[in-house]
C-alpha cells in the first residue's frame, strides 16, 4: 500500500481511544441532527398535507380560545349555496381529555357528524366505519398514535374525561383507528353527543372552537377566506380565516415551535462537535511536534504537514459523521423502531437526503476542526520545535 | 555517491527573546572539504547546533554566507531550502526522531516519497540503506521493538537513503551507552570512508570527536581552533 496512506492510517489508529472518542463526539451530534431534521421534515410533510386538503380554518378573531357560535356554519355555507366551491363545512370543538386515573393528555375534539367525513377525506374511513360513525351517537375515531399507545381497537368501549365541560367521564365506542390519517394524534367524536352531555349538566351548548371549510380549488380557498371574514365583520363574533397550513404552523409555533427549537439544538450540537474535534486535533498535533519537525527537516513542505493534519481531521470527523448518519437511517428504516411515533408525525422517517446533508456537516466539522492545528503544523519552525520551545 | 564541500564566511546569527538580543554566531569563518568528517565541539551556547542548522538550511543566518557545494543558502527562499534539503542533506538527531507508528523500512522510505521514483526502486534503496547500517533483518520492526542503538541506525539509514552530499549529526551518541556509541561512530566512519560522505557532527564527547578527521572548537560563536586527528582509516585498522 502507498506509504502516505499507511502513514495516514497509522496516525488514525495511533491513539485508538482518542480517535474513537472523537468519532463519537462528532457522530452523536450528527445523529441528533439527523433525528431532529427528520422530525422537522415530518412536521413539514404534515403541514404540506394540510395545505393539500384545501381547507380554511375559521376561528374567533381575537383568540382561538374564544368559541364561535355553531350558527356561523349556516352563514358560511350560504356564501356558496351551489356547494360547488365551498364543498363542506365542519364545526369542531376541542375539549381535550384523558383516561380516568391516567394523566396522559389526549387531543379530543367533537366534530359535526354530518360533514366530518366529507371535510376530512384524508382519514380514508371505510364504508363500514362511515356507517358506524353516522349510526352510533357515541362513535369515536381514535388516532393511530393514542390507539397504539393505549391499546384501543375497533369495537372497544372507552371512557374519556374531558379537560373542558362537561368535565366528567364520557363513554364512547371505537369505530376506527384511522391508520391512514396524516394526523395520527387527534381523536374525533360526534358533536351532537357532546351537546347532549353539556345540556344534561347545564353547560352552554352550541359552540365550536373552529370550523373546517373544505374548498374545491386553491382559488376558492383564497377568495372565500376573505369573504368569510367579511361576512362576520362588525358582528359580536368576528372571525379570522386562515388556510390550514398557516393555521397549523401558527398553532405549532404557539405550542412548542418544534422546528425552530430543534434547529437551534442541532446547531448547538454541531458547534460542540467542532470544539471537541478541534481539541483532539490540537492534542494530536501537540503530541507530534517533534515528528512534524523531523518530517520538515527531511524536506517535507509545510503544505505536506498541513495536509497531513487536515486529512486526518477530515477522515476522523467523516467517519464519526458516517456512523452518526447511517445508524438512525438503518434503525428507523429496517428495524421495528420504524414504527416509533412522534406527535404530529405518524412515523419518524429518516430520509437519505438528510443523511447526506449530515455527512456534509461532518466533513465541514472536520475541515473547521483541522484548520488551526494544520496551520500550526505548516508554520512550525523546525529548529524551535526540535528544541521544544514551541 | 555524492559529496560536497562547505564554505562559511562571516556567519552571524542572533536570536531574539523577549526583545533581548542573543548573539550565537559572531562572524564565523570555516571551510570543510568534500569528504571530510568534522566534529564540532565547544561549551553549551557556543553555537554548535546553530551552525549545524544553518548549514542544513533549517534556519537562516542574520548575516554572512553559507555555501554547500554549488548552493548559496542565503539566496534561497524557504520553499527552495526545503526542496534543497531533501536532495542534499541527511540529518541525524540525538533522539532519533523516528515515526513511532511506522516500521524501520517505512521510516527509511519516508524521505524517498519526495522523489519521483518507482516503488520497487524505493524498496531496493531502503533495503540497501538498512543493510549498510546492519539492520537488514529488522526491516519490519517498529521503533518500540528496537534498542536505542538500533533506532539510531535506522535514523542513519533514513539520512543516507537519498544519497545526500552532506550528513549533519547533532550529538548522535548523546543518548547511547559507550559500546553502542562506538558502533554508531564506526558506522559514521564507514559512511565517510567507504561512501565518501561529508559529515559534520556536533558532540560534547572527546572520544566521539576522536573518530572525526578534524575537530573544530567553537567558543562564544567564533572559531577557537581546529585540530586534525591522526586516527587511522577503518580499512587500514582492519
Amino acid at each position: 500500500m502507498n506509504l502516505r496512506l499507511v502513514y495516514l492510517h497509522r496516525n488514525l489508529t495511533r491513539n485508538v481511544r482518542r480517535s474513537l472518542l472523537t468519532c463519537a463526539a462528532v457522530g452523536l451530534p450528527i445523529m441528533i441532527y439527523v433525528l431532529s431534521m427528520s422530525v422537522v421534515h415530518g412536521v413539514d410533510k404534515f403541514l404540506d398535507n394540510s395545505a393539500k386538503q384545501l381547507r380554511i380554518v375559521v376561528t374567533q378573531k381575537t383568540s382561538i380560545v374564544n368559541p364561535l357560535p355553531e350558527g356561523h356554519r349556516k352563514k358560511i355555507e350560504a356564501l356558496d349555496e351551489s356547494k360547488q366551491r365551498l364543498t363542506s363545512v365542519c364545526g369542531v370543538q376541542w375539549i381535550g381529555g384523558q383516561r380516568e386515573n391516567d394523566p396522559t393528555p389526549l387531543s379530543v375534539m367533537a366534530a359535526d357528524a354530518d360533514s366530518f367525513v366529507s371535510t376530512m377525506p384524508e382519514y380514508e374511513l371505510t364504508q363500514d366505519e362511515i356507517d358506524a360513525w353516522q349510526k352510533d351517537r357515541q362513535a369515536i375515531i381514535i388516532g393511530s398514535g393514542p390507539a397504539g399507545q393505549l391499546g384501543w381497537k375497533i369495537g372497544d368501549r372507552v371512557s374519556i374525561v374531558p379537560t373542558l365541560p362537561p368535565y366528567r367521564a364520557m363513554e364512547f365506542h371505537v369505530i376506527s383507528t384511522a391508520p391512514k390519517a396524516p394526523d395520527n394524534q387527534s381523536i374525533f367524536f360526534r358533536k351532537d353527543y357532546l351537546n347532549e352531555e353539556l345540556k344534561k349538566d347545564g353547560f352552554p351548548e352550541g359552540q365550536v372552537s373552529f370550523f373546517f371549510v373544505k374548498c374545491a380549488t386553491k382559488k376558492d380557498l383564497d377568495e372565500f377566506r376573505e369573504k368569510i371574514d367579511a361576512a362576520f365583520a362588525g358582528s359580536l363574533d368576528e372571525t379570522r380565516s386562515l388556510d390550514e397550513k398557516t393555521f397549523m404552523n401558527e398553532f405549532i409555533a404557539q405550542q412548542f415551535d418544534l422546528p425552530k427549537n430543534l434547529a437551534i439544538l442541532s446547531g448547538l450540537t454541531v458547534f460542540v462537535a467542532i470544539m471537541a474535534a478541534m481539541n483532539t486535533m490540537s492534542m494530536n498535533f501537540r503530541d507530534r511536534i517533534a515528528e512534524m519537525a523531523t518530517l520538515k527537516s527531511l524536506g517535507f513542505s509545510g503544505g505536506f504537514a498541513f495536509s497531513l493534519i487536515q486529512t486526518e481531521s477530515l477522515l476522523l470527523c467523516s467517519l464519526g459523521g458516517l456512523v452518526g448518519a447511517i445508524v438512525p437511517f438503518v434503525v428507523f428504516t429496517y428495524t421495528p423502531a420504524r414504527d416509533f411515533q412522534v406527535p404530529l408525525i405518524q412515523t419518524l422517517v429518516v430520509e437519505w437526503v438528510t443523511c447526506m446533508k449530515a455527512l456534509g456537516i461532518a466533513v465541514f466539522i472536520g475541515l473547521v476542526a483541522g484548520v488551526w492545528p494544520s496551520w500550526m503544523a505548516m508554520r512550525m519552525h523546525v529548529v524551535r520545535a526540535l528544541r521544544n520551545l514551541e | 555517491m555524492s559529496s560536497a564541500d562547505i564554505e562559511i564566511k562571516k556567519l552571524k546569527k542572533v536570536y531574539y527573546k523577549d526583545k533581548m538580543e542573543i548573539p550565537v554566531l559572531a562572524g564565523l569563518d570555516l571551510s570543510i572539504s568534500a569528504g571530510e568528517f568534522v566534529a564540532l565541539m565547544g561549551p553549551s551556547g557556543s553555537g554548535k547546533s546553530t551552525l549545524l542548522h544553518l548549514i542544513g538550511g533549517l534556519d537562516t543566518a542574520t548575516a554572512g554566507s553559507v555555501r554547500v557545494g554549488e548552493s548559496l543558502l542565503e539566496t534561497m527562499s524557504e520553499a527552495q531550502l526545503t526542496s534543497w534539503r531533501s536532495r542534499h542533506v541527511g540529518f541525524i538527531f540525538q533522539m532519533y526522531h523516528l515515526v513511532p507508528v511506522l516500521t524501520a523500512a517505512q521510516n527509511v522510505e519516508l524521505p524517498l516519497l519526495l522523489f519521483k521514483m518507482k516503488s520497487s526502486e524505493r524498496k531496493e534503496r531502503v533495503k540497501t540503506a538498512l543493510t549498510i547500517v546492519g539492520l537488514g533483518d529488522r526491516m519490519d520492526h517498529r521503533p518500540n521493538q528496537l534498542s536505542g542503538g538500533q533506532e539510531q541506525r535506522v535514523a542513519i539509514a533514513r539520512a543516507i537513503v537519498t544519497d545526500p552530499d552532506v550528513i549533519l549529526a547533532d550529538e548522535p551518541t548523546g543518548d547511547l551507552d559507550a559500546k553502542t556509541s562506538e558502533e554508531i561512530l564506526n558506522l559514521l566512519n564507514l559512511l565517510n570512508e567507504e561512501f565518501g560522505k561529508t559529515i559534520l557532527m556536533v558532540t560534547h564527547d572527546p572520544k566521539a570527536a576522536a573518530h572525526a578527521k578534524k575537530t573544530v572548537h567553537l567558543e562564544k560563536g567564533q572559531l577557537e581552533r581546529e585540530e586534525f586527528s591522526n586516527r587511522q582509516p577503518m580499512a587500514a585498522a582492519r
